[in-house]
């Protein structure tokens, strides 16, 4: 198949299902609402299974049912309905259930409003349910990466027993992009779901999916494998682009719409004779840290933005390790910042105006 | 060009960039966006730049609304069907629920030889990529709207990676979509960034400005 248009909300929806996505539930919320209706016509089309849920906290324990039986289950929605997800996500983590969540942000706190924002960085990189856990984060910047993340993520999950979520936001769900669903995908090596609750009866034991222990040393072992879990994504999937950075004098950290933006900003620097790279998350957990330790010298600068007040910035200082100063830029509400604007936050840090 | 153009098409056909490019290009009264489906990208964001142009952009009854979940629709919206001094253009929404918007201002219109009904069409979009699949469209359209699609435009494009042949075959699906039903290709889009295409298209040609959508998108 060729090229084709496509709004970003239908594109992750076909990605899906080229993905092998069994099953969808889910409970409409704007901007993502397309991906829902897209689904409701297309899995029954292919034979899957497609669901509008009585509610947030109901499709996510339908995802938790379907991944648990040994689907590859989804679902989407939009910020406050990702919070009221928070408990049955945090279930599959504690209970090793693979599955995917797309969250395409809104502004927020609270209802907030229907524009695109990066406000719930913390809460997809902190585990925004209770307990020790985390999910394998994608952020992609454009349609074409979100359509081949989403192609990934299924046997990401799949091979972590671990939910993973793309995070995008509003303005990746609605553009329009011309995209391809051909391009290769890293392929996983995966093993056989022998502990699905799958409705088997032959004589093998029978499987229980759970995440109760109620013994404390029990409880303790399930942490730490689960611990060793992550361990290996931060030490082996950490995944990012390093854009311009070679003899840069700053660098700008951004992820998702946003990087998209800053591209665009370092185009017009470089127009003006400033060198200006960027370090792009594609991974928000694992936090790319690694990145950081291959600046050179010649960064004296680090400049983070985001459409948030200021999230992953504390990420980024951590990855730092305060090397260098390091400074913020942010619109929130649902407005995306201009190129321009970044610009003269360079400017103005390169002129020494904006001291970290 | 008929005094009432109104324009409809799967959403991401180019409704709303060309919806604007139109009335700016041939000084229309009244800019009704009837998008009642897409929550970003409308018309209804450009009021300032339509006044500035003495184009009237009726949107919202709620000023300042464009963040809203609730997209109303001003009643000011019929004046053009019972004015026949005002030239307008009417945006639709996407998909058959954002078609049905138009029924209500239907018994208003007193001669239906004033109203072109144009669908736009891009073959990049999957749902109207053939024959096929742009006239079960433009049967939804009809069927939703209980009016006859006049014309079609052609706004095949896949924004920056457009090329002149992709054009020339849009055209040539949309010739034999006009055969079957006896309609015209009223307009061909060609995005002013593409202005090298020398090719003779059908209709009248629209060299498109992006006033929507922002250049880093």
């Amino acid at each position: 198949m060729a090229k084709v248009l496509m709004k970003g909300n239908e594109a992750m929806a076909l990605a899906a299902i080229k993905a092998g996505c069994d099953a969808f539930y889910g409970y409409p919320i704007t901007p993502q609402n397309e991906l829902p209706e897209y689904l409701s016509k297309h899995m029954a089309l292919n034979g899957r299974v497609f669901v509008q849920s009585e509610s947030e906290v109901a499709a996510i324990n339908m995802v938790y049912g379907a991944a648990g039986a040994g689907a590859r289950a989804l679902t989407s929605s939009s910020s406050p309905g990702i919070a009221l997800k928070q408990e049955g996500i945090s279930y599959m983590a504690g209970a090793e259930l693979p599955g995917v969540i797309i969250n395409v942000m809104r502004g927020g706190p609270g209802l907030g409003g229907i524009q695109p924002s990066q406000g719930d960085y913390k809460q997809i990189t902190r585990g925004g349910g209770n307990g020790d856990y985390y999910l394998y984060s994608l952020a992609p910047e454009s349609l074409q990466e979100a359509v081949d993340l989403i192609k990934e993520s299924f046997d990401i999950a799949d091979y972590f027993r671990n939910p993973v979520m793309i995070a995008v936001d509003g303005l990746i769900g609605q553009m329009m992009e011309p995209v391809t669903f051909d391009n290769e995908t890293p392929k996983w090596e995966l093993e056989p779901k022998t502990w699905a609750a799958d409705g088997n009866r032959s004589n093998r034991e029978k499987n229980i999916i759970n995440s109760l222990y109620l013994d404390p040393l029990m409880l303790e072992k399930h942490n730490l494998k689960l611990k060793a879990k992550y361990d290996v994504m931060r030490d082996k999937h950490q995944r990012y682009e390093m854009i311009n950075v070679k003899d840069a004098e700053i660098v700008i950290v951004a992820y998702g719409s946003m990087a998209r933006i800053a591209r665009t900003s370092i185009e017009i620097l470089a127009e003006k004779g400033i060198k200006c790279g960027m370090i792009r998350p594609i991974t928000i957990f694992p936090f790319p840290d690694k990145a950081f330790r291959k600046l050179q010298d010649s960064v004296k600068n680090i400049l983070v933005v985001e459409m948030s007040t200021g999230q992953m910035l504390e990420d980024v200082k951590i990855a730092n390790e305060c090397e260098r100063p390091i400074h913020f830029y942010g619109r929130v509400g649902g407005i995306v910042p201009e190129a321009e604007e970044v610009v003269s936050q360079v400017l103005k840090i390169i002129g020494g105006e904006d001291n970290a | 060009m008929k005094r009432i153009t109104i324009i409809s098409g799967h959403y991401g056909s180019g409704k709303s960039e060309i919806s604007v490019n139109l009335a700016i290009n041939n000084k229309i009264d009244y800019l009704v966006d009837l998008d009642i489906i897409n929550p970003y990208f409308r018309s209804r964001g450009l009021a300032d730049l339509l006044e500035e142009k003495n184009i009237h952009l009726v949107e919202s009854t709620i000023k300042g609304m464009t963040g809203s979940d609730l997209p109303y629709i001003s009643g000011e919206g019929v004046v053009p069907f019972v004015n026949p001094d005002i030239t307008a253009i009417y945006d639709l929404g996407g998909t058959e629920n954002g078609a049905r918007v138009l029924i209500q201002f239907l018994d208003r219109v007193k001669d239906l030889n004033e109203i072109d009904f144009l669908c736009s069409v891009n073959i990049f979009r999957p749902e109207t990529a053939d024959v096929k699949g742009i006239l079960d469209t433009i049967a939804m359209y009809e069927a939703e709207t209980q009016l006859k699609i006049t014309g079609l435009i052609n706004n095949t494009n896949l924004i920056n990676e457009t090329e002149e042949v992709d054009l020339i075959r849009g055209e040539e699906i949309l010739k034999e979509v006009g055969k079957k039903l006896n309609i015209p290709i009223v307009y061909t889009v060609v995005e002013e960034t593409k202005k090298n295409f020398n090719h003779e298209f059908l209709g009248e040609r629209i060299t498109l400005i992006r006033y929507i959508a922002k250049k880093y998108l």
